[in-house]
């Protein structure tokens, strides 16, 4: 305002206002009025501090029971420590593809599927991940330490990885990137009167439904599953899916099984590891459920898929959300003949075997599967193929059973291979001993438990919820099968969202929650409490749990937290209070 | 299991019925139905076709509906319970087994029976109109229904709130096998058992100088029915408040609907039936 004055009166010729007397005031009134300005932007121009507000997205009673009652538990805790809580529940997919795929989510409370070994940390917390999608690193969790010990448990063995994995282990309770609550126990309905073997292999995986000594007269095994996902996708690599059932393991051989913590051989005859190299021979004469021969190639594709689902087609790699912690180990695959190859390893001979874990898939079917997925009119997201997304009925792979049928929440159905190796008769493995197992879908616990003592089902494929296990009665044809876990339910951070990134304020969340108190009351002492996310076998002695956390111990006693001393924590870690309200800048 | 559930409730709702026939509609009106059934039904046809397809039309929408609220993915379970805190859980706190029969029997025959019986005694009238809006009332619901449960993910209080009893089907597990062919867990809001029940109540109550007990006993049944919703845990207190909300626009709709319809009816079949006749 102060310039337009001076050109109107120099162009009318003039009131005696020189230009530079003009330009001298005006200059003056800027530098006067940008001070003040600049006062004003420091005040005005900060980020607000508000009472912070998150939400918890966790699975309905319908998907898991316990989870929702421990969100619900961490709700409460959270308010009475003056946080803004909400809980969003997902179905089982949707769940997965919020925290997985998209991590859109700021706390998740869920069933981690662990690992019996603790190599499966690489996958779980390697920085490298933070940005792919799937159970690799979906808490966005970076921290240099972690993965130079992460590499260095992966490149050494004996004793030198054992110190590796402890003091790891040691780092990951220090820095919580999620918090391990408890491990919860496994247990399953089955017949006696039509099967004996339950106890040979693990339920979760393939070997529990091999092997199977059936009753005379018996062709058929009757599994029923109280997830309806294996009736609507069957695809190995699509995450949202996924959980800890066996059935892709029945349909899809891996190069070894695992029992008990160890790999046998299984697609594979033998192998050898020498110096970063693990020898492979393949068994001959193996075919896939279409009748196409499965021999090195498919071995050499599936482990380039499962590094890159374009197969270096796109712009950048499109890594699959499942296996990327097996598959990863492998760097180089070369084929030496039909039967053999030579996978080139980053791995200490104990990690490396992981890597034959992974299904081996057709290359016939999936190579076509390598491109990105299209959706007429709507814009994709990069890295999305058709290898993650289709569902995959019906599924072709080299397994025990072959697909059968299925309708969509009611059942899937699988036929015995016939081809399969197992059932040769110079191989001693456990093998298809039915003509066919039916998967049925029934959506509660209780149900699924009629169904088994009515004689409608032999074996009750998903975990039982701990609340109908005190309610079970004893029966001579009917048998409860207890087996290990190596899953845990855990507490997430989304570390992409502030303040979850901050380690001061995860491990302030931890001590908040009462582990020993939930396991007894939310899963009726079928759980057990946990500081670390490994078997018992791994834990360091100064993390095993001994009636308490031994690094964040419950603020409170018996469930009932102690309001003080969380805000106290809280406070300590840098965080302020507003009267009731923990405030943090956003 | 589903099959003896399945004979089980038709046999329970004809007898029912049956004795609803006897108490309410008398033997002068059946007897007037016999003379006069064929106009009546050619009156209720083009709404029972409609009301036919939209029902069809549900049963495979369902499938697809749970896919395309979750791409829309609007879920305010959370805010439901925020609102209504724990009434379920105070509800239930009368819970006797008696109780919960009767509204286990309720729930299920007491629900079915209230949305055909009135079907039969409508039928029974000469005037055609309490049918005609009794049908576009049903079709209206199970319409606005779902398109409110594409837009509307929301769990029922036993998925927020286990420890909430699932009654009926911890009592009378054959059900589930019953419900489970129709109910999705993400469509509670609205009620639609609340809403369906609400629309015959309210009709029978515009019908009361007809049917003067049937009015006593409808608004009975549903209001025994919105409650057994939420004794059993199924749905929260506001998704019957929803479905009572839903049940009044839908009447008020039927109405003004089959006033334009029969309207227009009227002035069709004037102009092609003596075209017709003519060929």
């Amino acid at each position: 305002m102060s310039k337009r004055e001076p050109v109107s009166n120099d162009t009318t010729g003039g009131r005696g206002y020189s230009r530079r007397a003009m330009l001298a005031g005006s200059a003056g009134l800027t530098v006067a009025t940008s001070g003040c300005v600049r006062q004003v932007r420091t005040v005005v121009n900060r980020d607000d501090v508000e009472q912070l507000s998150l939400t918890i997205t966790t699975l309905p009673a319908d998907g898991d029971r316990e989870s929702i009652q421990l969100a619900r538990e961490v709700a409460a805790v959270l308010e009475a420590a003056g946080i803004d809580v909400s809980i969003e529940m997902r179905s089982n997919e949707e769940f997965l593809r919020a925290v997985l795929i998209n991590h859109d989510f700021d706390l998740c409370v869920g069933q981690h599927p662990g690992g019996t070994d603790p190599d499966f940390l690489y996958e779980a917390l390697h920085s490298l991940y933070a940005d792919e999608s799937g159970w690799q690193n979906p808490f966005g969790f970076a921290n240099l330490r972690v993965d130079d010990l992460l590499e260095e448990q992966r490149r050494t063995d004996g004793d030198d990885r054992e110190a590796a994995v402890e003091e790891l282990l040691e780092e990951v309770v220090r820095e919580q990137p999620f918090v391990p609550i408890c491990v919860p126990e496994e247990h399953r309905m089955v017949r006696t009167d039509r099967f004996d073997g339950w106890e040979d292999g693990h339920p979760a995986t393939r070997l529990g439904y091999l092997g199977l000594e059936p009753s005379e007269g018996t062709d058929r095994l009757r599994a029923v599953h109280v997830d309806a996902r294996p009736s609507q996708n069957i695809n190995p690599l699509t995450a949202e899916y996924r959980d800890h059932d066996p059935f892709v393991d029945l349909l899809y051989d891996s190069l070894a099984t695992e029992r008990d913590g160890d790999l046998e051989p299984w697609l594979a005859e033998s192998w050898a590891y020498e110096d970063g190299v693990l020898e492979v021979q393949l068994r001959e004469g193996c075919r896939f459920h279409d009748d196409e021969p499965l021999d090195a190639d498919d071995v050499e594709f599936t482990y380039e898929l499962l590094r890159d689902t374009e197969l270096e087609e796109g712009e950048s790699p499109s890594p699959p959300p499942q296996y990327r912690g097996p598959a990863g180990i492998v760097e180089d695959v070369e084929r030496r003949d039909d039967h053999e190859l030579e996978l080139e390893v980053d791995a200490g001979e104990a990690v490396a075997e992981r890597a034959l874990t992974v299904p081996i898939l057709p290359e016939h079917i999936w190579d076509d599967r390598a491109t990105p997925a299209t959706v007429p009119g709507v814009r994709v997201a990069g890295g999305t193929t058709e290898a993650v997304t289709t569902d995959n009925v019906p599924p072709i792979g080299s397994g025990p059973f072959r697909f059968g049928s299925r309708t969509e929440r009611a059942h899937l159905t699988l036929e015995r291979y016939d081809d399969h190796f197992t059932l040769r008769n110079d191989v001693d493995l456990p093998g298809p001993t039915v003509g066919e197992l039916r998967i049925q879908i029934d959506p509660r616990s209780t149900s699924a438990i009629e169904l088994v003592s009515t004689d409608s089902a032999d074996v009750t494929s998903s975990i039982l919820e701990t609340y109908v296990l005190d309610d079970i009665e004893e029966a001579d044809d009917t048998a409860m099968l207890e087996s290990p876990s190596w899953t845990f339910y855990h507490l997430g951070f989304n570390a992409r969202r502030a303040p979850f990134g901050n380690p001061r304020f995860r491990r302030a969340v931890a001590g908040l929650i009462d582990k020993a108190w939930l396991a007894e009351d939310v899963f009726h002492g079928y759980a057990e409490p946990t500081a670390t996310p490994v078997a018992d076998e791994w834990t360091p002695d100064d993390l095993v749990w001994d009636g308490e956390d031994p690094v964040t111990p419950f603020l409170g006693g018996d469930g009932d937290l102690d309001v003080d001393a969380a805000r106290e924590a809280f406070e300590d870690a840098g965080f302020r209070y507003d009267g009731e309200t923990l405030r943090v800048r956003r | 299991m589903l099959v003896q559930v399945l004979v089980q409730l038709a046999v329970v709702v004809t007898l029912m019925t049956l004795a609803g026939i006897a108490l309410f509609v008398g033997r002068y009106r059946l007897r007037e139905t016999r003379v006069e059934w064929k106009d009546r039904v050619r009156a209720a046809t083009p709404i029972t076709v409609v009301l036919a397809v939209v029902l069809l039309g549900n049963s495979v929408a369902r499938q697809i509906v749970p896919d395309l609220s979750w791409m829309i993915d609007w879920n305010p379970t959370w805010e439901i319970y925020d609102l209504e805190g724990q009434f379920i859980l105070w509800l239930q706190s009368f819970e006797t087994p008696v109780l919960t029969a009767y509204f286990s029997f309720i729930y299920i025959y007491g629900y079915v029976f209230l949305l055909v019986f009135p079907v039969v005694a409508y039928f029974a009238l000469s005037n055609t109109r309490p049918l005609r809006e009794l049908l576009t009332a049903y079709t209206l619901n199970y319409t606005l229904g779902l398109l409110l449960y594409i837009f509307v993910i929301a769990y029922g209080p036993r998925n927020l709130l286990p420890e909430v009893q699932a009654l009926m089907y911890d009592t009378y597990p054959q059900y589930q096998h019953l419900t489970r062919q129709v109910n999705r867990n993400t469509n509670v809001f609205p009620s639609l058992h609340t809403s369906l029940a609400a629309t015959v109540g309210i009709l029978a109550y515009r019908t009361r100088d007809v049917y003067p007990w049937w009015n006593l006993v409808a608004g009975v049944l549903a209001i025994s029915v919105a409650i057994s919703t939420i004794y059993l845990g199924i749905h929260w207190a506001i998704d019957v408040l929803a479905g009572i909300v839903l049940a009044y626009v839908c009447v008020e709709l039927s109405r003004v609907f089959v006033g334009r319809w029969s309207l227009s009816e009227r002035v069709a079949l004037q102009r092609w039936l003596p075209s017709i006749r003519r060929q």
